[in-house]
This record gives C-alpha cells, sequence and structure tokens, in this order.
C-alpha cells in the first residue's frame, strides 16, 4: 500500500520546498527557516518571562528580537501587543494585533482582544484622549511651558494610570523645574508598572539614588503618593548643588535616606499651581453665611411689615363684620321679647276666655243619647 | 548631570486612533529571511550585472 507524504511547506511564502531543502518559490534554506524560528521561540520565551516579572521594557525587547528571527511569531506579537496596552499604548497594541490576525486568522487571540477593544467606544476614546494629551504635553515642554505640560501629563494619567511613557515625561519636566522628590515619586510609579526601565532607572542614578534605594522602591506602595493630587502652594525646596532635598511637603520613605547626604538648605520660594478646588466646601460655607446675612437684613424686614399690613387688614375686616352681627343680633333679641310679650298677653286672654264659659255639665249628665243628638243636630 | 533638553528629545508623539492605520503600514517588520531573501536578489543582480560585464568584454575582445 503506498503512503502519500505531505509535502513540506516553506514557513516564509508556503510554497512547496524541494527535496534539496530550498523552496520552489522563494529559493531559501528550510534549515536556516527553522533555525530562525527556533531562535525566535527562544526569544519569545524570555519575552514572557521577563513579562511576567513585570520587566515590561525588558519584555518588549526580547519579543522585538523574536519578531526580527521571525515576524510570523503569532504569541510574540500578541504579547507583545499587551505589553504596550499594559504600558498605556493602546494604538501600538492594536497594529501589532491587526498584524498578528493578518498572520493568523483563525484560533488567534488578537482577534479576541480587538474585539474587545472594539466593543467598549468609551475606551477608545479614552485612548485617544491619552495620545492627544501627551503629544501635546510634549509640544508644550518644547516651548518651555513646563506648567501646562504638567497639567497635561497629570490628566492624562488620571484616565490611565499605567502610561509609562507620560510618567517619563513627568519625571523629567519635574527634574527640569529642580523638583526632584516629585521626579523621585513619579519614577516610584514607573518601577512599579514596569519594574526595570532603562530610562527611570537612569535618572534616578542621576539624581543619586543608589542601587539599593533603586531596588526598596520597587517594593513601596505607591497607591497613596499624591502624585496626581492638585497641589496647593507648594513650596520647592532644593539644595544648594540643585540635586536631592531636604524638606519635602509631602511624607516620604526616602526622606531619611536623603536627609543624610545633604548638608544645607537654601529656599527658592517657588509656589505651585493654586487649586480652588481645595477649599470649594469653604466657599461654598462662606456664600450660604452671606446668603443668610443678606436675607435677614434686606429681604425678611420688608416681608415682615408687608404681613404686618395685611394682619391690620384683616383685623378691621372681621370688627366690622363682627359689629354688624352684634347690632343684628340685638335687633332679633328684641323681636323676641315683643314676640314673647305677645304671646303671653295671647295666652293670658284665652285663659280668661275658658273661664268665662258656662257650665252644662249638669244639664248634659241628665240627657240621653238620643236627645242629645237632636239637641245638636238643632244646633 | 542629566540634560533636559537632550532628553526631551528621547520623547516623541504617540500615534492617536485616527492614526491607527498609518502605525500598522509602518510596522511592516523586516525578519532574517527577509533579509536572506533580500540580500540573495540584490546577489543575483550584481551576478547578472557580472555576467553581463563579462560578455560585454568578451565580445570586445
Amino acid at each position: 500500500m503506498a503512503t502519500t507524504m505531505r509535502p513540506v511547506l516553506c514557513p516564509h511564502c508556503g510554497a512547496q520546498v524541494r527535496k534539496n531543502g530550498y523552496c520552489s518559490e522563494c529559493y531559501l534554506p528550510l534549515s536556516m527557516l527553522k533555525k530562525a524560528q527556533n531562535t525566535s521561540n527562544y526569544y519569545y520565551n524570555i519575552g514572557y518571562d521577563r513579562a511576567s516579572a513585570r520587566d515590561l521594557s525588558g519584555a518588549i525587547e526580547s519579543l522585538l528580537q523574536a519578531l526580527r528571527y521571525n515576524k510570523r511569531n503569532v504569541p510574540a506579537r500578541n504579547l507583545l501587543g499587551l505589553i504596550y496596552y499594559e504600558m498605556g499604548e493602546a494604538v501600538q497594541a492594536m497594529s501589532e494585533w491587526v498584524m498578528s490576525i493578518n498572520y493568523q486568522q483563525e484560533n488567534n487571540l488578537a482577534t479576541k482582544y480587538l474585539k474587545e477593544l472594539k466593543k467598549d467606544p468609551a475606551r477608545l476614546e479614552s485612548v485617544d484622549q491619552l495620545a492627544r494629551k501627551f503629544n501635546m504635553a510634549i509640544q508644550y515642554a518644547h516651548s518651555e511651558d513646563y506648567d501646562l505640560s504638567i497639567l497635561q501629563l497629570k490628566s492624562a494619567l488620571s484616565d490611565n494610570p499605567h502610561f509609562v511613557k507620560g510618567y517619563l515625561l513627568l519625571a523629567l519636566l519635574y527634574i527640569g523645574t529642580d523638583n526632584y522628590e516629585k521626579a523621585r515619586v513619579t519614577l516610584r510609579r514607573v518601577l512599579k508598572i514596569d519594574k526595570a526601565n532603562s530610562l527611570a532607572v537612569h535618572y534616578l542614578r542621576e539624581m543619586g539614588d543608589t542601587e539599593e534605594n533603586i531596588i526598596e522602591m520597587r517594593k513601596q506602595n505607591v497607591d497613596n503618593d499624591g502624585l496626581l493630587d492638585d497641589d496647593y502652594l507648594e513650596e520647592i525646596v532644593v539644595t544648594e548643588d540643585g540635586r536631592a532635598p531636604k524638606k519635602i511637603e509631602k511624607k516620604n520613605l526616602f526622606q531619611e535616606i536623603k536627609a543624610k547626604k545633604d548638608t544645607s538648605v537654601v529656599r527658592t520660594g517657588q509656589f505651585g499651581q493654586v487649586s480652588l478646588a481645595k477649599y470649594s466646601g469653604l466657599y461654598m460655607l462662606l456664600g450660604l453665611a452671606f446668603g443668610v446675612l443678606l436675607f435677614s437684613f434686606f429681604i425678611l424686614p420688608g416681608q415682615k411689615k408687608k404681613l404686618r399690613v395685611e394682619n391690620e387688614q384683616l383685623i378691621k375686616t372681621y370688627s366690622e363684620e363682627l359689629a354688624g352681627k352684634n347690632s343684628t343680633i340685638n335687633s332679633l333679641s328684641a323681636e323676641v321679647d315683643s314676640l314673647t310679650k305677645q304671646i303671653d298677653t295671647l295666652q293670658n286672654g284665652a285663659a280668661q276666655g275658658e273661664t268665662d264659659l258656662p257650665d252644662y255639665s249638669n244639664v248634659v249628665s241628665g240627657m240621653s243619647d238620643t236627645d242629645l243628638q237632636n239637641m245638636i243636630d238643632k244646633e | 548631570m542629566i540634560n533636559f533638553e537632550e532628553e526631551l528629545k528621547r520623547f516623541s508623539p504617540i500615534p492617536e486612533v485616527n492614526q491607527a492605520e498609518e502605525a500598522i503600514y509602518s510596522n511592516d517588520l523586516k525578519d532574517i529571511s527577509d533579509i536572506v531573501l533580500q540580500m540573495t536578489q540584490d546577489l543575483r543582480n550584481t551576478g547578472s550585472i557580472l555576467d553581463n560585464a563579462v560578455s560585454v568584454r568578451a565580445r570586445r575582445r
């Protein structure tokens, strides 16, 4: 029984591979393509391990290397997209997923990711806003409008607190404005998302942080560092050499470490942005109190006077009505008296009439019924 | 010490959603097989040029 051999297909172009081991279309050697695939998978595994350990920039590096050996490595592309998405670069992520689907239409995780992203228009809008804000922040930074740039970045980061590039630019702006402690807090957030971000580590080293400090930073909690809160009259304190601050306006774990290094402190007396939002409650109370005073001094007396006049008018009307009713009652009482007198007079007269009638009882008692009937008939 | 201006140059704008198509087209990464293919193509072209040059020289002789 003859067995049919499945033709070997070229991983590059999909054409049949000849017996000599070269592709019939692209003439590439199959052995080389296989080696490239293996190397790509090796880098993908490294990338996967790095991503699992939250070394996202290291993972990106490895995954890009994997794609340089084999651009059709779908899992590498999907993971790269996922890492871009985690770091707040959704458009880059979408680009990787689309390419992945282009190479493999079926059984591809990228289809699921893209579907989920397309299902949520609000998410897409927020991605777009984030990109716009970041690009505007770069423009502002280039035109030396650092405050505006910082505001834009803070707004972008409050939309997506995992946007690593945003944090890095924010940290650079803080360094540029001699706000080293804030730069440190910002870079700490970067290290929380991407543990070995080379740019963040570079900035920290330049600011004088040791390796131990950097390692310590990765373990610290960043949830309540207040980085994205509004600042009110924030005083920037720098040392004479313009490096690490001795005093900071917020409690920080690096305070003690830095305090040992610093010698003298010069206050630059710069003031940060004044936030009105913090005092909105106080303003509301003041407004309420002012309103109450205005009401009691200007509006309330007028209202009182008006009510008094209305009451007086009402009392007057009722008094007049009462007087009228009283006079009616008096006249009616007089009428009742006269009528009572008349009744008495009439009753007396009737009583008198009754006594004046003759007594016929003796006569009637002696008569028979027929006689009495005759007498009535006569009458 | 950090050179602010130099560091700022590292930051380039990121693509917005309406630029996604452009980002996808520009994402045409070349892998090792593309490079080898390009090299063999170039060699073939160079080879054919060399062959042409040899044949022209031979004719002249």
